[in-house]
């Protein structure tokens, strides 16, 4: 029998002055998200749980808080804000001007033991960029990422880029089953060569697709990884990720934002819903990231409107910890 | 998490106390880390190297993938035991070759000679219970873990359990409490394993070291 005074897993209280720490950041994030036209939206709770289960990926769906409403629907807790904006943009406000700037701030539940300076319930703050151009707008939004750090006084950050449609395109034609995929993308993402080694001699990989997957574990540098990646590869899906990857990189130095991007096509985790570019957000004296973000250029199509997106998301527990200027 | 200080100039390496110790030091050194053997090897708990570039620390081996996931340490070496048993979200980025042996279900001759697929549950007695319960149910077997902190080879003789989970080295203990291996589950040696963010903000001294110890490891 549980005690009234006892907390259950993974909850959190803020007062005094984490409370106030914790609105001044919020209020000089968003300073900069209106500053570049983000109109906040506050979507709800909860919603039905194929909304989130779609495109999340197997992990994430697994941590879904799912319950069932006196009629038998299944329903869940919203455990990120993408799919919620998404619905809303394809469903209601598909004839407004593109693109569709939004931007969001509240707490999402996940299902999972708490760690890294996250509990189940944890707050997250970000931006959602649809039906806009490519290029411009996935920099857009990793511009409007990099101001709103600085203006929390973190100065020294690293932002590293991937491309989903690099590593879709190099495994296309393995014929590998989704699971086997997922075990080499796991394996990938761990950076374990001894793992990989052994996952390709159980599936029969042809020794020039081992020497493929092997090399993608050190496809991370400068702009010229983009390069070494192009003598990799000969499949038009990854050709074209190549391509996208270099004009947003060059759209980025035009910017004057190079300096802070590491290209990383050794980054194959992400939810689903990815499409295009990816990116997390790595600050010096944090062992997690604090942010990530991405193109999901599909998951509008999920509620009838097809209008290409990105957008990105900060971890506000693991930006609250960091020494911060919150003036 | 608030206290999770990386200095960029500076690297620091959680390493395992007892079974991988003299062996990791002895690869470091090898690997071209100065190590002042007053230092490194005696009691001390923290340590640099002679260029000030690594500090280390000797931690319990069960304790090196917490500090390594957390970012506390930027590095580690631990059993892959270790990091199975462990749900550490860390890369893995190197097999340094040493600390060699087999994870094995172990039981006396008697019960080895007897299928335990055949039986409705299997009793296991361990220090891994991850590992254990992923290698039975995967064939399909349900499994009860009874779960010790140390001397298992004692549970089949003091009838806990009929079979046990561990790391077998040479074979030795298990003979001398009249226990032999029914099956291998995996071979295990030691992890280099990485920070995520320490991965990819300070890369340049992670490569290095990984590329300094890649070439000194033992091959398989």
């Amino acid at each position: 029998m549980k005690t009234l005074t006892q907390v259950p897993l993974g909850t959190q209280v803020l007062f005094g002055p984490a409370v106030k720490r914790r609105r001044r950041l919020e209020r000089l994030v968003f300073s900069i998200f209106s500053r570049w036209k983000y109109e906040e939206i506050i979507p709800p709770i909860f919603d039905y749980y194929d909304v989130f289960s779609r495109g999340m990926g197997a992990e994430l769906e697994e941590a879904l808080y799912r319950f069932v409403d006196r009629e038998g629907n299944l329903l869940a807790l919203r455990p990120e804000f993408t799919s919620l904006v998404a619905k809303t943009v394809a469903t209601r406000l598909q004839d407004r001007p593109k693109p569709l700037r939004l931007c969001y701030c509240g707490d999402v539940l996940r299902y999972e033991a708490p760690r890294g300076g996250r509990q189940r319930e944890s707050f997250q703050l970000g931006i959602e960029n649809i039906g806009g151009e490519r290029i411009a707008c996935d920099a857009e939004v990793i511009q409007v990422a990099m101001e709103s750090l600085q203006r929390v006084g973190i100065d020294r950050f690293q932002f590293n880029l991937g491309e989903m449609g690099f590593f879709a395109g190099l495994v296309e034609r393995f014929g590998l089953s989704a699971q086997d995929l997922s075990g080499i993308r796991r394996l990938i993402d761990l950076k374990d060569p001894v793992g990989l080694q052994a996952e390709v001699e159980r599936l029969r990989l042809s020794p020039r697709q081992r020497e493929v997957l092997h090399a993608l574990l050190h496809l991370t540098g400068n702009a010229e990884t983009i390069d070494d990646a192009r003598r990799l590869v000969s499949n038009e899906k990854s050709l074209s990720a190549l391509d996208n990857l270099a004009g947003l990189y060059s759209e980025l130095r035009r910017r004057k934002l190079a300096d802070h991007l590491t290209i990383d096509l050794s980054e194959v985790r992400g939810l689903d819903y990815y499409t295009g570019i990816i990116f997390k957000i790595y600050v010096p004296g944090l062992g997690f990231e604090v942010g990530s973000g991405g193109r999901y250029d599909n998951l509008l199509k999920n509620f009838g409107c097809d209008l290409p997106s990105v957008g990105f998301t900060f971890f506000l527990e693991r930006l609250m910890a960091l020494p911060l200027k919150l003036r | 998490m608030s206290n999770t200080k990386q200095s960029e100039e500076i690297l620091s390496v959680a390493l395992s106390k007892g079974r991988l110790q003299h062996a990791t030091l002895e690869l470091l050194r090898r690997a071209g880390v100065d190590l002042d053997p007053s230092e490194a090897g005696s009691r001390k708990l923290v340590f640099r190297d002679r260029s000030g570039r690594f500090q280390f620390f000797m931690v319990k081996p069960v304790d090196v993938p917490t500090y390594v996931e957390y970012g506390v340490a930027d590095l580690g070496v631990a059993g892959w035991d270790v990091l199975l048993e462990s749900e550490a979200d860390v890369h893995q980025p190197l097999d340094l070759g040493i600390g060699r042996c087999v994870m094995a279900v172990a039981g006396p001759r008697s019960t080895a000679r007897k299928n335990y697929r055949e039986l409705s549950a299997v009793r296991i007695a361990t220090k891994y219970p991850r590992i254990t319960t992923d290698h039975f149910t995967r064939q399909g077997v349900p499994v009860e873990i009874i779960y010790l902190s140390g001397s298992v080879e004692l549970a089949p003789r003091l009838g806990l359990s009929e079979r046990i989970v561990d790391l077998v080295a040479t074979g030795r203990t298990l003979a001398d409490n009249g226990l032999e291996v029914i099956e291998p589950i995996c071979e295990v040696s030691a992890r280099l394993i990485v920070n995520r963010a320490g991965y990819q903000v300070k890369r340049r001294a992670v490569s290095d070291l990984i590329q300094g110890l890649a070439e000194t490891a033992p091959r398989r």
